[in-house]
């Protein structure tokens, strides 16, 4: 039975799926391509150097992309359901409710987890290829805020469109650009690598807000 | 019992919906719920389906509280929302493909029998659909769950005559064991009249009335007169809605002529041109919650 509520999650999404791949694979290979043809204009010491001295991003076009990708996922899964209150079909289907709810919460977190983790592990294993661990490293850390962006995204953006109240939708969108502003704070790699756990754990936690604002919608708050 | 709802009171912010609602639903009866806008048919649904919380009473389905409804026992309730709604990004396949996952005695057969009778093919999304067409693929997956208990919210709205006449008559077949039981509101009375074995109306914060269908369409009548004012007349306990339409006066009641002449007569006022009508369902139905 859960399988099929992995595949209406799936019927809703693959789109928006395919189209995100799409766009993080068209981002990785033209970084790649700017970072070959800056290796080939000045030469693969001088980009290290500027890499490690300048602190230079290798994929800056990576910043915002998990950020859009989990708002986008998230507005597909669940725009759908509080159109017209579908959540009601789901919610009345013969299931414990608290396991329909992190079912799909579950699907959105692990495909999301899914692209950024393979997203990364792309860009890393092809940044490797030309430069020494150090660079990598710091690439990694540049990295890890803005795809923990996109898990922090996904449950932000579920929590405001499962929200059935407008004022509350509000002020939840309002606390979550606050709260997803912590994931873009300019500051060298590595600098945030003290408060990683604590942005983790706040990712972790954000996807209870979602089943709080379920909670709301089945005491039929409008 | 199959429903039971006790002291239910609701309010949206100041406004009252209901003042301690008493009402169940036995075994096998097809009830109607009818009732002008706004007198809270929908609020009901969503009060038994667990998806709105009263500010007082209980309601319970198959013995269990309204929000506390186990996973089996909502295997027994088909739930058709207000519209038809379903999960439209699915088409026609993949609709029946998702569901029957969920229901043991998944009857596949009941949902194709109705879909063969649409043109559609089964890759069509149901976002493609017409209202009538969503119509029939809500009710095929209904009858496909096979429930024991059906709960319709405006099961007619959208609809033209023959998808509205074709749905009745399903729901008369699936109703005929006598096994499964009903409770539907719809907005076309007249529908109504064919299917439904009780009748409850409601009007602004209460029960107006709570009958066998077969009794208000034997007893309620429409009396037509004309008098020599057009002063009001006052309140009577056995005459419902008694006032002028065009160049006659009406009244009604579940009262004999005699008994309703007499009431009419205690006004002091003559009395002319006396007569009585038997009603349709729609037509009782206006003569107990009046015009306006």
């Amino acid at each position: 039975m859960y399988q099929a509520i992995i595949y209406k999650e799936w019927i809703k999404t693959r789109k928006a799926l395919g189209l995100t791949v799409f766009v993080f694979a068209a981002a990785g290979v033209y970084s790649f391509m700017k970072i070959g043809e800056s290796v080939r204009s000045s030469g693969l010491v001088s980009m290290w150097e500027t890499a490690l001295q300048k602190d230079m991003s290798m994929f800056p076009y990576f910043e915002y992309l998990p950020l859009f990708a989990g708002i986008l996922l998230a507005i597909t899964q669940y725009a759908p359901e509080l159109q017209f209150k579908r959540l009601k079909l789901t919610l009345h289907l013969p299931l414990p409710e608290s396991k329909i709810q992190q079912t799909m919460l579950g699907y959105g977190f692990m495909a999301v987890l899914l692209l950024v983790c393979l997203a990364m592990g792309s860009l890393l294993c092809g940044l490797r290829l030309y430069f020494p661990r150090e660079i990598v490293s710091a690439s990694f850390w540049n990295l890890l805020p803005w795809f923990l962006a996109g898990l922090a995204s996904y449950a932000i953006t579920s929590w405001v469109c499962l929200e059935p109240q407008w004022k509350q939708r509000i002020l939840n969108i309002v606390a979550g650009l606050a709260l997803l502003s912590l994931f873009f704070i300019g500051a060298k790699s590595g600098a945030y690598s003290p408060i990683t756990p604590y942005l983790t754990a706040f990712v972790e936690a954000s996807f209870f807000f979602s089943i709080y604002s379920i909670t709301r919608f089945k005491e039929g708050i409008q | 019992m199959i429903i039971q709802c006790e002291n239910i009171t609701h309010y949206y912010g100041k406004r009252l919906i209901y003042r301690d609602l008493n009402f169940e639903v036995r075994k096998g009866k097809i009830l109607g719920l009818l009732g002008k806008n706004g007198t809270g048919k929908t609020t009901i649904i969503n009060i038994l389906n667990g998806y709105l919380q009263p500010q007082s009473g209980v309601c319970r389905v198959f013995g269990e509280e309204m929000d506390k409804l186990s996973p089996a026992t909502k295997g027994r309730i088909g739930l058709l929302l207000e519209g038809h709604i379903q999960h439209s990004y699915f088409n026609v396949r993949q609709i029946e493909r998702y569901y029957s996952r969920f229901f043991p005695n998944w009857k596949k057969e009941a949902y194709y029998r109705l879909i063969e009778k649409l043109r559609v093919t089964p890759t069509q999304k149901i976002s493609t659909m017409s209202c009538g067409q969503r119509s029939q693929v809500a009710l095929g997956l209904l009858f496909a769950q096979d429930p024991d208990l059906l709960i319709l919210d405006d099961f007619s709205m959208g609809l033209d005559p023959g998808y509205r006449r074709l749905f009745v008559e399903y729901l008369k077949e699936f109703a005929a064991s006598g096994e499964k039981t009903i409770f539907l509101t719809s907005h076309i009375i007249q529908d109504m009249e064919l299917l439904i074995d009780d009748c409850m109306i409601l009007d602004y914060g209460k029960i107006l009335l709570h009958e066998s269908t077969n009794y208000i369409l034997k007893n309620f009548r429409r009396f037509t007169f004309s008098t020599t004012t057009d002063k009001p007349f006052a309140e009577n306990k056995i005459l419902w809605n008694t006032g002028k339409a065009g160049m006659h006066w009406e009244t009604y009641s579940f009262a004999d002529a005699d008994k309703v002449k007499d009431a009419l007569l205690s006004d002091g006022r003559e009395i002319i041109d006396f007569w009585e009508e038997k009603l349709s369902l729609e037509d009782a139905f206006i003569g107990l919650t009046g015009k306006y």
